[in-house]
């Protein structure tokens, strides 16, 4: 078992365990990118870790369950075709995460135990450790506070840190995370009965720091499992969405996803792509017929799958890491708390 | 773990054409050279794939009591189904299954049974009734209903004169609309309903077909005293995965590829988007 001791580093060490830590797996990092955003990806060097600013403008899905996520393999040989599952099993950390995005990953290992597992996403999950920077502060749009999901994480990471000033005080969450720290057990010593008091006191104020504005998700779910919205107000909420799809794409925890043969080498590969049930073709049939013809139907869909009482019990979760993302990227308010506010109140204030 | 994407490679052993745009095609799966190690039942489907064109959810219009080889019904309707319709004897295609529930064939045991298919929502439909007869004295009463647009459109043409010319099976087809030399009965499916004798108390009622056909059918079979949990149909939805992770077929929180795609009149009752 690991052992749940906190430790600490100074900071002019992390350099040195960030370099370590990429001597032995693929290291993903915030990185700061044109026009001031923060991205997630591989870093090559241990200097290019942006540390605070904003949240990553994608979250860490694409670790997990990429964009385009090869499955099979399809080939011809002399007996006709020959077809092979394909893995990635590459080891890899997830450096500098927030909380929110850790419990994100959470989410998504889990629907895809659920019911039939999924080993192409698991394998790949299960050789990703998370790295996580506890938040300190409310971020611009997030309300992780509501869902279980920050500013402090006190279980499904692999490593918390949080930063104390001059250095970080690192919580070990899992067997994958004590085997990260075990190779650099000599940059970290033992932390000290104050530095994890002080970690609590920051995890009190940063609660503080969230005002009274949440997302009451509570009566949200209470309506939309028996179906006690209108029509009129679904509508209304489609009303302001254009249908772009952005929503599904920076969500931590969607994940649904079409098929397609994409033509590489002379074979072909089986991919999975990332796909939005806020497009009309998502339900379209053959036939073209349509059950979800009505804008409002996808609306519904999405909120329904997300806050929903049915996919509660069965996610043991709602499917929102309060991340923000959605707020910000809306083009037009048809983000998760302002749809959760306007159900609650049975009307819209778009 | 099995990898929940992998087809099977399966050769395709024969073609038949059932109607213009309606093919039957005999699969039988590569590895093992026969399909014995391949179990499904009636009402179950399977992810058919034509490598490099893609994969779509398609019945098993053949019955598990048959095995020597697969066989499924396919109407070109979009890209898949057209690449489907080009393919010929010794060609491969792609088996990934078998997916769904299927009918609950051992609670129909003892009782009699009644089929009524539309159109193409026959083949769903064959695999249950060729189960049936190869167990014949495990059931009752066996009536079958079918009606397509024209003559041309039914399905199984042979089949549906064999079955005629069974003594253990009664048999009424009808089409929408008659052709030159057509002398049978004339008019929707639920016309059929007054040339049988129905027992709804002891009988299970299988409906497949276009969703207007299956809502005056049900709505019939419920007027003459069906029960809304012995009326069986099967849903369709846009798939891409066939196994519960896409989300594409969702009504509610039901997956018709995992908790379907055979639901009672019931259950069908109670979901809503």
């Amino acid at each position: 078992m690991h052992s749940n001791a906190a430790r600490t580093i100074g900071k002019e060490r992390m350099r040195e365990w960030i370099g370590r830590l990429m001597e032995r797996a693929e290291v993903l990092a915030p990185t700061s990118a044109r026009a001031g955003d923060i991205i997630l990806r591989r870093i090559s060097s241990p200097l290019e870790v942006q540390w605070g600013g904003d949240i990553p403008l994608l979250p860490p899905k694409q670790a997990v369950l990429p964009q385009t996520d090869p499955l099979v393999s399809i080939g011809r040989g002399p007996g006709g075709f020959v077809v092979e599952p394909v893995y990635d099993e590459t080891p890899r950390v997830l450096f500098g995460l927030r909380s929110c995005d850790v419990k994100g990953i959470e989410f998504l290992t889990r629907v895809h135990e659920y019911d039939l597992a999924d080993a192409a996403y698991l394998r790949r999950a299960a050789a990703v450790t998370s790295v996580s920077v506890a938040c300190v502060a409310p971020c611009a749009f997030g309300f992780c506070i509501c869902c279980d999901a920050g500013p402090f994480l006190a279980d499904s990471f692999d490593v918390q840190l949080t930063d104390l000033g001059d250095r970080f005080l690192a919580e070990v969450g899992s067997e994958k995370g004590g085997r990260l720290l075990e190779p650099s057990a000599d940059l970290f010593r033992t932390g000290r009965a104050d530095e994890v008091a002080l970690r609590h006191e920051l995890e009190e104020a940063a609660k503080r720091a969230f005002g009274p504005e949440t997302c009451h998700f509570a009566s949200a779910m209470r309506r939309v499992s028996v179906g006690r919205v209108s029509a009129e107000l679904w509508d209304e909420i489609a009303d302001t969405c254009l249908e772009c799809g952005a929503c599904n794409f920076v969500c931590p925890t969607c994940y649904c996803f079409s098929v397609k043969d994409q033509a590489r080498d002379g074979r072909w590969v089986r991919c999975r792509t990332w796909d939005s049930c806020q497009f009309r073709a998502f339900t379209l049939e053959a036939s073209g017929h349509n059950p979800r013809e009505a804008h409002r139907e996808r609306v519904k869909r999405r909120f329904f799958h997300k806050v929903s009482a049915q996919y509660f019990r069965r996610d043991g979760a709602v499917g929102c890491v309060g991340c923000g993302r959605c707020v910000k990227v809306c083009l037009g308010t048809s983000d998760m708390p302002a749809v959760v506010a306007a159900i609650r109140k049975g009307e819209w204030h778009g | 773990m099995d990898n929940l994407f992998l087809p099977r490679v399966a050769r395709i052993a024969a073609v038949r054409d059932e109607t213009p745009d309606t093919k039957t095609f005999d699969l039988v799966l590569r590895q093992g050279g026969e399909p014995r190690d391949f179990t499904f039942s009636p009402g179950q489907f399977m992810e058919l794939s034509v490598f490099g064109v893609g994969e779509a959810p398609f019945c098993f219009a053949s019955s598990p009591t048959r095995t020597e080889c697969i066989q499924t019904t396919v109407r070109r309707t979009g890209v898949l189904t057209d690449a489907m319709h080009t393919l010929a004897a010794g060609d491969e295609v792609g088996v990934r299954g078998p997916c769904g529930n299927g009918f609950d064939v051992a609670a129909a045991t003892a009782k009699d049974l009644l089929f009524i298919g539309g159109g193409i929502g026959l083949p769903p439909l064959r695999g249950l009734i060729w189960n049936v007869l190869d167990e014949r004295d495990r059931f009752g009463k066996v009536t079958i209903l079918y009606g397509a647009r024209t003559p041309t459109d039914l399905v199984y043409k042979d089949e549906l004169e064999e079955w005629a010319r069974r003594g253990d099976v009664e048999i009424h087809v009808t089409v929408d609309r008659g052709e030159t030399g057509w002398t049978g009965n004339v008019g929707m499916v639920p016309v059929l309903f007054d040339r049988t004798e129905l027992k709804p108390a002891t009988t299970l009622a299988y409906v497949c077909g276009p969703p207007i056909m299956i809502k005056f059918v049900v709505q019939e079979l419920l007027m003459r005293g069906f029960s809304p949990d012995s009326v069986i149909s099967t849903l369709e939805r846009m798939m891409q995965c066939g196994v519960g992770k896409c989300n594409h077929c969702c009504i509610g929180h039901r997956y018709v590829c995992r908790d379907g795609p055979v639901f009672t009149y019931r259950q069908i009752r109670e979901m809503t988007e």
